[in-house]
């Protein structure tokens, strides 16, 4: 049953036409980006939502899908995606720049590339937009200026090219910065005074240069968020701090995995955090009291915190985010929180527009054919402003050259 | 030869020394690789336990009518339908899962522990690309965290590798994951020893400025030398000569004699086909390529030479040697019939294996596979057993075996379930009802602490 729904999505995403073929989802299960869930049949045509509600009917040669789950696309707060092809191989890694000229003011939209084969993978994953985020390099704590892109795959997919400015305190920071935190500490306020500094000629900063002076501008006045990655709760009480001293800067800190300890005055100092829920180990000393009841204790608190899979931060594996969402709901989150983790949230702090689902909108969606939160699920179709996106990759085409139940006897160069 | 196996209670090195001197000239003396480092490894303390209603995935493949299971004196005696022993403490499962306890073939627990720091770093001996010699065990540290996470996981039994970076990286342990003081406590006892060796860009990164290998030829030229020694060690003490013992040389011929598993780090399918055809120049087997991120392009032949593959669900695309990784990898070899399985080589794919073989299991199906989930649970302990050389010991529900056993919480396809219960020889070692779980010495003193 399942492989006549599959043949006919395959028909669906084959079409040139965006909205060649009209969808009658018959039972979905909806789920929204606040993480509700509901029960509707669906007509899409033209790649509009045209009806929702019980008990409609599919127009005239509408494709039928029944008991399928729709979704929002997933949204990655932190990749690296379009900006590495292959980690270990430098000359194709834009993640990371050891350069005397720039810090803060390295741009990851000139690096960007929306063809990296990555970008499919994760959008056949059920991921289409990604915050793109650079690490530092040589003595910097700055990773420099992190973008936002649609992964449809096309040119012009970036849609914020100064969304963030990344920069490492803990121990990462700690080693840049000359060996201690201290030494971290004070690049970082330095630099934010170079920020408030009225520059003469382009050097003559306590530790910035006037070009990531002036993009730090942005930071400080709350134009664009600070996204600091750091893990001890030391770090976050001195995070926590430095907030009441800059209030004005929007705060999201990656990694967090000892937020639990804090995460009272994380939520009350409006501090956004970023965490893996399966971070459970201590993987160094900035994380002594990792543990997956973390997402449990940020959410009880009211912390604002995305889910990622921070091990997809270093690897290119974002098309892993559900998984790690579904993960946190096998250790006690609810199905909402968790949810909404990976969508409504990062989108809602980076401006991001993941449609309403209404009727009358242009469908912006994913058709799953089963619970999004399950790694046994797969999304059989994307819509972005009701335009069907294609599921294909270099991992689909190289899986149908090997197809096992292939009738092809060509040689495989030849199929 | 009777002669030489009388010897055998000698020490190692007086062994080699212990052939025959009146033997006629043509009689060979069998290679016998000595033994140290023992097993001290003792199950914990268990009680006669009856399992009944169960949903059962006992791990041969096929399904099952069984909902029970009786374990007695650590093993499993009985299982079938609605066992009855009056004698054994029941436990109700309540309608849900049953499985064989899961076993990890590629492991760095303990040798790349956590935290990680520099003094941490035991896994790779990056001193030479020929280091035959050395022993993962040695390297072991039985108080990483990561053992403790692992075994909430399912996992039971799991196999510690050197790393990557030598063509002979050395001797990989296979342990129970046995809460211990000492990795001897660990150790699965009589499992075979493995040698791992690695392919591809590692070692000629590592070595192609510290005087090679530099390249892919350089690596097939230094496996190829270091087996010619070998076999001449090998023939040496066959031959009576009593050579001097040369650990390096005593671990390949382990190999050449067939007591030592090969465990070979290779991603590329071209390579693979490669190393199966040195292994045929040598004599030997290769009993797993690990990561084996393009065996789905030569799913027969790894069929055809009955050499499993240990891979990822999803990794791929960090290095060049991986960028061909497919979501179908497991699948598509386990269809060419071929012995696949899912590792991790990572502290924290190791506490969910099942969602991984769940992954590649559902994407095989989605391809137009028909793979039951009997027969995908064989990627997590069946095929791990046989390629460890322990399927008799372990990695079924079958009467006579360990009674390693998982009673989960829901569907162990489903993203949601957990182990509920672990039990190792019938002991019960963790218990998420209780909350009965063991804590390493590095995790006392913290706020996190049990």
């Amino acid at each position: 049953m399942k492989h006549l729904f599959l043949a006919s999505a395959a028909t669906l995403l084959t079409a040139t036409s965006a909205f060649a073929q009209d969808m009658f989802l018959d039972n979905a299960t909806i789920l929204s980006s606040d993480g509700s869930q509901r029960t509707a049949d669906i007509q899409m045509r033209g790649g509009v939502i045209a009806a929702m509600g019980a008990e409609l009917t599919a127009t005239d040669g509408a494709t039928v899908m029944s008991n399928m789950w729709v979704s929002p696309p997933l949204v990655t707060a932190v990749s690296t995606l379009g900006i590495v092809d292959i980690g270990g191989e430098s000359a194709t890694n834009d993640t990371s720049a050891n350069t005397d000229l720039a810090s803060a003011s390295l741009r990851a939209a000139d690096s960007f590339n929306p063809r990296e084969v990555h970008i499919a993978n994760a959008r056949r994953r059920g991921v289409l937009y990604g915050v793109i985020v650079q690490n530092p390099a040589g003595d910097t704590i700055f990773g420099g200026t992190g973008m936002v892109a649609s992964l449809d795959g096309g040119d012009a997919s970036i849609l914020d090219d100064a969304a963030l400015v990344h920069i490492a305190l803990g121990e990462s920071g700690a080693r840049r910065a000359g060996g201690s935190r201290a030494a971290a500490m004070a690049q970082l306020r330095g630099a934010l005074e170079d920020a408030r500094r009225d520059f003469r000629t382009q050097d003559e900063g306590d530790v910035l240069r006037r070009r990531d002076a002036r993009t730090l501008r942005d930071v400080l006045a709350g134009r664009m968020p600070l996204m600091i990655s750091a893990s001890r709760a030391s770090d976050l009480n001195a995070i926590i701090n430095l907030k009441s001293d800059f209030p004005s800067i929007d705060m999201i800190v990656v990694g967090a995995e000892e937020a639990h300890l804090v995460a009272a005055e994380l939520a009350s100092a409006g501090i956004k955090i970023v965490i893996d829920p399966q971070e459970n180990l201590p993987d160094t000393f900035d994380s002594v009291n990792a543990s997956l009841d973390n997402v449990l204790a940020v959410d009880e608190a009211g912390v604002d915190y995305a889910i990622v899979g921070l091990s997809s931060f270093r690897t290119i594996k974002a098309g892993g985010l559900s998984q790690h969402a579904g993960n946190a709901v096998g250790n006690g989150l609810s199905r909402e929180s968790a949810f909404e983790a990976i969508t409504g949230t990062p989108a809602r702090w980076f401006g991001i527009d993941l449609g309403d689902m209404d009727v009358g909108s242009p469908a912006t969606l994913v058709v799953w054919d089963g619970d999004p939160l399950e790694a046994t699920s797969a999304p059989l179709a994307m819509y972005q402003d009701g335009n069907a996106l294609s599921l294909d990759s270099r991992m689909t085409a190289l899986r149908d050259r090997y197809n096992p139940t292939t009738d092809d006897e060509r040689p495989h160069k030849y199929r | 030869m009777i002669k030489f196996r009388s010897c055998l209670a000698l020490t190692a090195a007086l062994l080699m020394a212990c052939t025959a001197a009146d033997d006629d000239e043509n009689e060979t003396i069998a290679f016998e690789l000595p033994t140290a480092f023992p097993s001290t490894y003792t199950p914990m303390p268990s009680e006669k336990t009856l399992i009944t209603n169960a949903v059962m995935i006992d791990g041969t493949g096929e399904p099952t009518e069984a909902n029970s299971l009786l374990i007695a004196d650590g093993r499993i005696s009985a299982i079938g339908v609605d066992l009855t022993a009056d004698d054994a403490t029941t436990m109700d499962a309540g309608g849900r899962f049953v499985t064989p306890g899961i076993i990890d073939i590629h492991s760095h627990l303990g040798n790349y522990p956590t935290p990680s720091v520099n003094a941490h770093g035991d896994g790779n001996e990056v001193t030479s690309p020929i280091t035959s010699e050395v022993y993962a065990e040695h390297g072991v540290w039985p108080q990483d965290p990561g053992f403790d996470e692992a075994l909430q996981g399912g996992v039971t039994t799991l196999h510690i590798l050197p790393g990557s970076a030598n063509l002979f990286g050395g001797r990989g342990v296979t342990l129970r994951n046995m809460p211990s003081r000492t990795v001897q406590g660990m150790k699965f006892p009589d499992a075979p020893y493995t040698l791992k060796m690695a392919c591809g860009e590692n070692p000629k990164r590592v070595y192609g400025s510290r005087g090679g290998p530099g390249s892919r030829m350089g690596n097939v030229a230094g496996y190829r030398k270091n087996w010619i020694k070998a076999a001449e060690y090998k023939k040496k003490v066959e031959d009576g000569d009593e050579p001097t013992r040369d650990l390096q040389l005593e671990t390949l011929a382990g190999v050449l004699n067939g007591d030592i598993l090969i465990q070979m780090h290779c991603y590329r399918a071209d390579e693979m086909a490669q190393i199966i055809d040195l292994s045929k120049e040598f004599g030997y087997k290769i009993t797993t390529f690990h990561h084996a991120v393009e065996a789905y392009k030569i799913g027969d032949l790894l069929a055809e030479n009955d050499t499993c593959a240990a891979m990822w669900a999803d990794w791929y695309g960090f290095k060049m040697e991986s960028y061909d990784g497919i979501l179908e990898n497991v699948p598509f070899v386990h269809a060419a019939g071929a012995c696949a399985m899912i590792h991790s080589d990572d502290d924290k794919n190791i506490q969910r294996l099942n969602q991984e073989v769940a992954k590649a299991w559902a994407n095989g199906n989605r391809a137009g596979l028909d793979i039951s989930k009997e027969e995908a649970w064989t990627w997590l302990s069946t095929n791990p057993a046989k390629a460890l050389g322990i399927l008799d010991q372990t990695g079924t529900l079958e009467v006579g075996k360990r009674a390693d056993v998982l009673v989960w919480n829901g569907d162990p396809f489903s993203t949601f379930s957990r182990p509920d219960q672990v039990y190792m020889d019938g002991a019960l070692m963790f218990d998420r009802e209780t909350g009965l779980k063991p804590q390493s010495d590095f995790r006392l003193g913290t706020e996190i602490a049990r």
